[in-house]
């Protein structure tokens, strides 16, 4: 695909957003800020997929990403991190020499990624010309009859219900197998956190429960005595 | 009445002598939409502001503001003034560049997603994306952002405070809010809020009689995620003064109760679209666009859209001033025993439904399914199939959680009766032996 007009402008704004806020996100001394640029360049690499015309990636990065993912770590760093934050509040950047470290990986990546483009675009060239021409058609008259999109170039897509049928019929195994996990994750954390003493301490189990467990453990004995007066 | 509405395609012509089609189409129109939305939008929130006064003014049996204008129609225009020219004050130990920040991050969050809700048909609606739906979800979940960044640069307690509540409140409903629209999804069979509103249209339904339960959830978890009474524990006038914006003063201040009041448009223009059927009214389409008057059709609906709109908001201040706040414990038990499970029963009930209209498609010549092209449209017997299915799903999910949330502590409803127990007093179910002996309670 390569993007002209008002895409290219976008595509190189949204792209060098990403890798400055990522940059920034080593290099700044709050974790606060750190975690704000992170938040930036996730919006920006969002936007980037939009580019790709992969919308319902870009609507969940930003939903779980930004709106999940970040606000926990926000959460966390604001209850944690509080006696760092008050003695490194005057500074925004970390150590001369940190930022320097940063700064050589940043252009070592940056060097790295661009050569491994350039080969691979030259070797795409190389593969199949005719297979290349074909495909773009294809595509092209494919999208003839969708609805044009804001910048003119380009057209509304309808990958989500590609992705979600894609989903549901040929990866339904590994998709339900995620979810398995997660669900054990749940269970597992909810089990880590809440024991049966906790909840008896708010009163917060079935009374039968607690008298049953009470005969084998002595202090949810001596919990539910408290309790019952 | 064609001569009346000609000013749009009179407008249209006038850009064609200076701009090309294409500019016209992609920058010129969408930018006029925009102004618009944004001016009346900003009215809005100014005019909210008198709006809940005088009523809850009316609740009170007072007369609310008198003074300023006709009415006080003139307050919001003084209170505009005074907030503008107040003093943007910002606290010595706020970390400058957050505190700056947060209150444009929450009115960006909030206007943000008005580009992709449908007000109407053609030209009324900004764009209209495949992953409309989405995108509001998302983008209204950064709103929280700004809440949090303002509680902690602000660097005191009760902002900190404000902002931890916002944050684990706004968390647990979004989950609920996401949920609960998958079962109208079923039907729209798109994420698109333009196509939601097609489907509705075609199948001259409105989703809520399929979809009582979500309707609910809905509702219920969008006040919540608005952080408006009863469920305004972030900005809890009488604990936290004023919760995550504490310290901010004038100008900023007013970006943050401007966000405040544009997402509650935004819930319930989203509640509006996918449950209450959009800009779609029964004759409408019949009554003008068939009879070729298509600017009278579009204005119409939105008028249609708005008057909608306006039903939804009177219930955030009819609820602001009927109900009390709930304490933090009952808002996480309301959250995560019973919206959210009931929003996931939804979801499998709503499966099954259609699956049981899919199943009983052709057999024995009962025929439920119309077609599948835009939405899902069902004949007459299967849209009674589908009520009936609704209304059990609703009565079904409330028993059930009701029963499994028996014993669980909300609103207080078990120490309740675990008194009336200990005391011996028969009393509804029969209970369990008492724990303890009676005579130790007092």
């Amino acid at each position: 695909m390569i993007l002209t007009g008002w895409e290219a402008v976008f595509f190189w704004v949204f792209s060098i957003a990403a890798i400055f806020a990522a940059l920034l996100t080593v290099m700044a001394r709050n974790t606060i800020h750190s975690a704000l640029f992170l938040i930036s360049s996730l919006v920006s690499v969002s936007a980037l997929f939009i580019l790709l015309r992969a919308e319902f990636i870009a609507g969940v990065q930003i939903l779980v990403y930004v709106g999940g993912v970040m606000v926990l770590f926000l959460f966390v760093i604001m209850l944690v991190n509080v006696g760092s934050e008050e003695r490194g509040s005057e500074e925004i950047f970390n150590h001369p020499r940190q930022v320097t470290t940063s700064v050589i990986f940043c252009a070592l990546l940056v060097g790295g990624l661009l050569y491994a483009i350039n080969v691979g675009y030259e070797g795409l060239q190389k593969r199949d010309e005719t297979a290349v021409t074909v495909a773009a058609g294809q595509r092209t008259a494919d999208e003839q009859n969708l609805p044009e999109a804001a910048t003119g170039s380009s057209r509304i897509t309808k990958e989500t219900e590609r992705v979600g049928s894609g989903l549901y019929r040929y990866g339904s195994l590994p998709f339900e197998i995620a979810s398995v996990l997660l669900l054990v994750a749940i269970i597992g954390s909810v089990m880590l956190a809440r024991t049966l003493k906790q909840e008896a301490a708010v009163d917060d189990t079935a009374p039968e429960i607690l008298q049953r467990e009470a005969q084998h453990d002595p202090e949810i004995a001596k919990l539910q005595s408290t309790i019952a007066q | 009445m064609l001569v009346f509405f000609a000013p749009i395609d009179f407008i249209n012509q006038l850009l064609l002598k200076f701009f090309s089609a294409g500019t016209i189409n992609h920058v010129i129109w969408p930018f006029i939409q925009i102004g618009l939305v944004v001016t009346i939008v900003a009215g809005w929130v100014a005019y909210a502001t008198y709006l809940e006064r005088k009523i809850s003014a009316f609740m009170q049996a007072r007369l609310g503001p008198m003074r300023v204008g006709p009415w006080g129609l003139l307050q919001p225009i003084a209170d505009g003034i005074k907030l503008l020219t107040k003093e943007d004050f910002i606290p010595e130990k706020a970390d400058r560049w957050i505190f700056f920040f947060a209150p444009y991050i929450a009115v960006a969050a909030a206007f943000i997603t008005f580009s992709v809700i449908p007000f109407g048909p053609d030209w009324a609606v900004i764009t209209d994306v495949n992953i409309g739906l989405l995108f509001v979800l998302a983008v209204s979940s950064v709103g929280v952002l700004a809440l949090i960044l303002a509680g902690w640069s602000s660097n005191s307690k009760y902002s900190l405070l404000g902002a931890l509540r916002s944050s684990a409140q706004m968390i647990s409903y979004e989950v609920a809010m996401g949920l609960s629209l998958v079962g109208a999804l079923m039907f729209a069979r798109t994420l698109s809020l333009s196509g939601a509103v097609n489907a509705q249209q075609l199948d001259s339904v409105w989703f809520f009689v399929y979809q009582p339960l979500g309707f609910l959830i809905f509702l219920v978890s969008g006040i919540a995620e608005n952080n408006r009474a009863p469920f305004d524990l972030p900005e809890a006038e009488s604990e936290l003064v004023a919760g995550f914006h504490t310290e901010y003063s004038g100008f900023r201040w007013s970006l943050f109760f401007m966000a405040e009041y544009a997402a509650m448009v935004i819930v319930s223009a989203v509640a509006v679209t996918v449950y209450l059927g959009g800009w779609y009214f029964p004759f409408v389409y019949r009554l003008t666009e068939a009879k070729g008057y298509h600017n009278l059709y579009v204005i119409v609906s939105l008028l249609v859209f708005i008057s909608k709109l306006l039903a939804i908001l009177y219930l955030y201040f009819w609820l602001r001033w009927t109900l009390p706040r709930f304490r933090y414990d009952q808002l996480m038990d309301i959250g995560w025993k019973w919206l959210i499970p009931s929003a996931l029963i939804n979801i499998v009930i709503s499966a099954l439904a259609i699956f049981v209209i899919q199943a009983l498609n052709g057999w024995h010549g009962i025929k439920t399914i119309d077609s599948l092209s835009a939405g899902l449209n069902l004949t007459a017997t299967g849209k009674a199939l589908m009520i009936v299915m609704g209304l059990a799903g609703l009565g079904l999910t409330g028993l059930s959680l009701a029963r499994i949330n028996w014993r669980s502590r909300d609103f207080n409803l078990k120490s309740q009766r675990r008194n009336i127990r200990l005391v011996n007093v028969p009393k509804g179910k029969p209970a369990v032996a008492p724990i303890a002996p009676a005579a130790s309670e007092s």
